[in-house]
């Protein structure tokens, strides 16, 4: 049995399923109770589940994002809720030298079992300071690990798979996926971490992406496909950290091009780290230079227009697939 | 702004030296005008300019070799910085984003917006309005015009990307194809950015070859199926440096194409050889006359003239000797061009005498006279050196008795030729003094077979000692 539903609902029916399964699960962060967060993911929760189970904080990152972490050191598992991935800046200290290193620098006395759902994204017209994309920070630090899923399915087999991790984990959400809606498998499954899924197959070339662009990518391949145009496989990391290097370099040894496709800035980003990967694994496989299409490296202009210009999109996907793609199909 | 290219002024051309330059950096440049001498494997042409505006930019300097295709030059309206000549990003439709290491760029040139850059905003609506430069060079950008047009293929396309690249463009993938099949890369014709070789490319390549044999058997040479690199020739060696006991220098560009198409020659083609003797001495009575018969400033018939017109006619009676073997297959030319051997400082030349069956002698004589002057001022066209069917190499001014000669692929058969002497033959069962000349013939077995080749000089030497026949 396959229901229909948004990626909010399945993050919302994944978090009370957790409360409702395990009692040391907690969730806390700005506005999610009273208010019912910001983005509305932790709707009826309070009412469920009472103030002890979901906490509202004071507007505090480094405050609750520490004492999360102490929590998780007393056997707890809470799930903070970070309003947009810009705040998370103020709490860097907790989560990379505090939840990241306590396992590793105390003898493994005392795993770090944290959540950290954030969404991150722009294109809502909120600006340079709300309108990042800051996940290549976390992905970048061993002891953490970082997903990103596209779909509500994943959505909720990564969530529950987060929840259930005895490691902090960095779990990204899109502003822009939340109303996305999908099919989602009934049951208690799980979506293990460090497995890419190739979420379309296909011969010419390889676009590799997460997240909000993984599913835009996929539009754009299908609709290259149902015009006959070009074969494009779509492979969906969905894990940045660890990364599914295998499925990626096995994909582009298949088709031999690739891009990568991420709303986050070009420079030192997460296409930068798959480029890295693809030649080193996949040199000899390589029949053009790995292309990257990235967001213009700009703070997010406010305007409409100009925020248009600065962020990637299908648009810009289109022309890099018809840079890149082969003189003849496969 | 374009680029100007290195043409591809031959089918064996591969790479191509700048030997000058004959305008500078900063020079205005009129359509037509020659911008520099270009030494290829054969001849030294000139090189035009297909468009008008500054030249902004020399690429490849004097005495450089590069690949055809790649850009030796740059020609614009002369208001560009030289700023754009920093290698183009892969992405410039997306977003250049890297931030440039070069100060401010100008209004035309791409923007490359800061990250430093606080006044993003204000950039970016730069950016917005700014046209993309379009991703596909125009075919007229990228054509170079060059003088001597005749039989000009095609021009290699993709001019590099401006970053001066010496080596071949090949992507990982198609090296890697060209190794399992043992293509020699510098015969495919590469079709993507920046004329680099792709997939689709070997591919294509492959298609055109005939089946592979085992990898270490290289095909046959040819124009289409053209020479591959022979692995035995290539091991890796040291360079070799010079002593006191020994003066080392390279090859020019000519001697190194001798060496590589001889040895491809040797190796791939299997020659056999089939000599006769010629009694010359009622043709060189002929030339006496003929000779003498001519005007003050009437060109004079060489004995060799008269040995290209032979073989010619005698070519027109077996055309199967006027062919080639080429990817597997026989192929019969319905022209006769005949090349003639020319001896030149340091190196050798074959032009050739197009169509020298339907040629007089006085013709032949007077175009031979030409090729040889020019190939000995290095002249030599293009349209002079394409197109033989046959050669004829003749050392008979220098008292060689008898010699063979290589074939020079993709022909099937070379005639050499040797000094004609004075000997004594019985006649009428008395010595008579008589000349005699020997010749032997080198041909391909693949196609040509001993009987053939026989025929052929059978006719040869009956034409040479019925040498009125030669006028007709």
């Amino acid at each position: 049995m396959m229901a229909e539903i948004t990626y909010r609902q399945a993050l919302h029916d994944t978090l009370r399923e957790e409360l409702l399964r395990d009692e040391n699960v907690f969730l806390l962060g700005e506005e999610i109770g009273t208010f019912e967060g910001s983005y509305k993911i932790t709707a009826g929760l309070l009412k469920e589940f009472g103030p002890k189970r979901v906490v509202d904080t004071p507007i505090c990152e480094n405050g609750f994002v520490g004492m999360a972490t102490g929590a998780a050191m007393l056997g707890l598992r809470p799930i903070v809720e970070i309003m947009t991935i810009n705040f998370i800046v103020l709490a860097m200290d907790e989560i990379v030298n505090h939840a990241a290193k306590i396992y590793y620098m105390f003898g493994g006395q005392c795993p770090i079992p944290l959540v950290i759902r954030t969404p991150g994204g722009g294109g809502q017209q909120l600006a340079a300071t709300h309108s990042q994309n800051l996940e290549v920070w976390f992905a970048h630090v061993p002891g953490l690990k970082v997903v990103a899923p596209s779909t509500p399915a994943d959505a909720k087999g990564m969530l529950r798979t987060a929840v259930r991790d005895n490691n902090p984990v960095i779990f990204l959400e899109n502003l822009a996926l939340y109303n996305t809606k999908g099919e989602v498998p009934n049951g208690d499954y799980m979506v293990p971490f460090g497995q890419a899924k190739v979420t379309k197959e296909g011969a010419d070339l390889t676009v590799i992406s997460y997240s909000r662009m993984s599913a835009m990518a996929l539009d754009v391949a299908r609709r290259l496909e149902q015009e006959n145009k070009l074969s494009v496989e779509v492979v969906d990391v969905r894990s940045l950290r660890p990364l599914d290097r295998e499925t990626i370099v096995n994909s582009v040894k298949k088709t031999n091009r690739a891009i990568i496709f991420e709303e986050d800035w070009r420079s030192f980003g997460v296409g930068a780290e798959i480029a890295a990967t693809l030649q080193e694994e996949a040199f000899d496989f390589l029949d053009a230079p790995i292309k990257r299409v990235a967001s213009v490296e700009v703070p997010l202009p406010y305007s409409k227009p100009l925020e248009r210009a600065a962020l990637t999109g299908a648009k810009q996907l289109m022309e890099a697939i018809d840079e890149l793609k082969p003189r003849r199909r496969r | 702004m374009s680029e100007v290219t290195m043409p591809r002024l031959s089918d064996t051309m591969e790479e191509g030296t700048i030997a000058r330059w004959l305008k500078h950096a900063g020079d205005e440049v009129k359509k037509g005008d020659i911008l520099a001498e270009i030494e290829t494997d054969k001849a030294t042409m000139d090189l035009e300019a297909y468009e008008a505006g500054t030249l902004e930019q020399i690429l490849v300097q004097e005495g450089e070799t590069v690949p055809i295709g790649q850009a030796v030059a740059i020609i614009g309206s002369g208001t560009s910085g030289v700023g754009y000549l920093s290698p183009r990003q892969d992405s410039r439709l997306i977003a250049p984003a890297t931030p440039a290491p070069a100060p401010a760029p100008t209004s035309t040139s791409a923007p490359s917006p800061s990250p430093a850059d606080v006044g993003a905003s204000a950039k970016l609506a730069e950016r917005v309005s700014i046209p993309r430069p379009s991703p596909q060079r125009s075919e007229a950008e990228r054509v170079s015009i060059l003088r001597p047009t005749e039989n000009q293929p095609p021009i290699a396309p993709a001019p590099t990307d401006g970053s001066g690249a010496r080596a071949l463009k090949v992507s990982p993938l198609a090296r890697r194809m060209a190794e399992e099949h043992s293509i020699d890369l510098r015969q495919v014709q590469g079709t993507g950015p920046g004329g680099r070789i792709v997939r689709d490319d070997i591919e294509d390549y492959l298609v055109q070859r005939p089946p592979t044999k085992a990898p270490t058997a290289p095909a046959a040479p040819g124009p289409a199926a053209p020479p591959q690199e022979v692995p035995a020739a290539a091991p890796a060696v040291t360079a070799q440096v010079s002593t006191p006991d020994m003066e080392v220098s390279t090859l020019s560009r000519m001697q190194a194409t001798i060496a590589r198409r001889l040895a491809e020659s040797k190796q791939t083609i299997p020659h056999f050889y089939v000599s006769s003797e010629v009694d010359m001495t009622d043709l060189l009575a002929m030339r006496q006359t003929f000779n003498a018969s001519a005007d003050e400033d009437g060109v004079k018939v060489s004995v060799n003239d008269l040995i290209v017109k032979a073989c010619a006619l005698a070519l027109e009676k077996f055309p199967e000797v006027n062919s080639s073997f080429k990817d597997g297959q026989f192929v019969r030319y319905k022209y006769i061009h005949v090349g003639i051997a020319v001896d030149i400082p340091s190196g050798l030349v074959v032009p050739v005498i197009h169509d020298a069956n339907v040629k007089g002698v006085r013709s032949i004589a007077r175009e031979s006279k030409v090729l040889i002057e020019k190939a000995r001022n290095n002249k030599l066209s293009q349209a002079d050196l394409d197109g033989g069917t046959f050669s004829v190499s003749n050392l008979g001014m220098m008292d060689v008795t008898e010699f063979i000669a290589v074939i020079n692929p993709p022909q099937a058969a070379i005639l050499a030729v040797a000094s004609t002497r004075k000997r004594f033959v019985p006649t009428d069962g008395q010595p008579a003094t008589r000349d005699l000349m020997s010749m032997t013939m080198s041909a391909d077995h693949r196609i040509l077979y001993g009987a053939t080749v026989a025929r052929f000089l059978q006719e040869v030497k009956r034409l040479l000692q019925n040498p009125y026949s030669l006028l007709g």
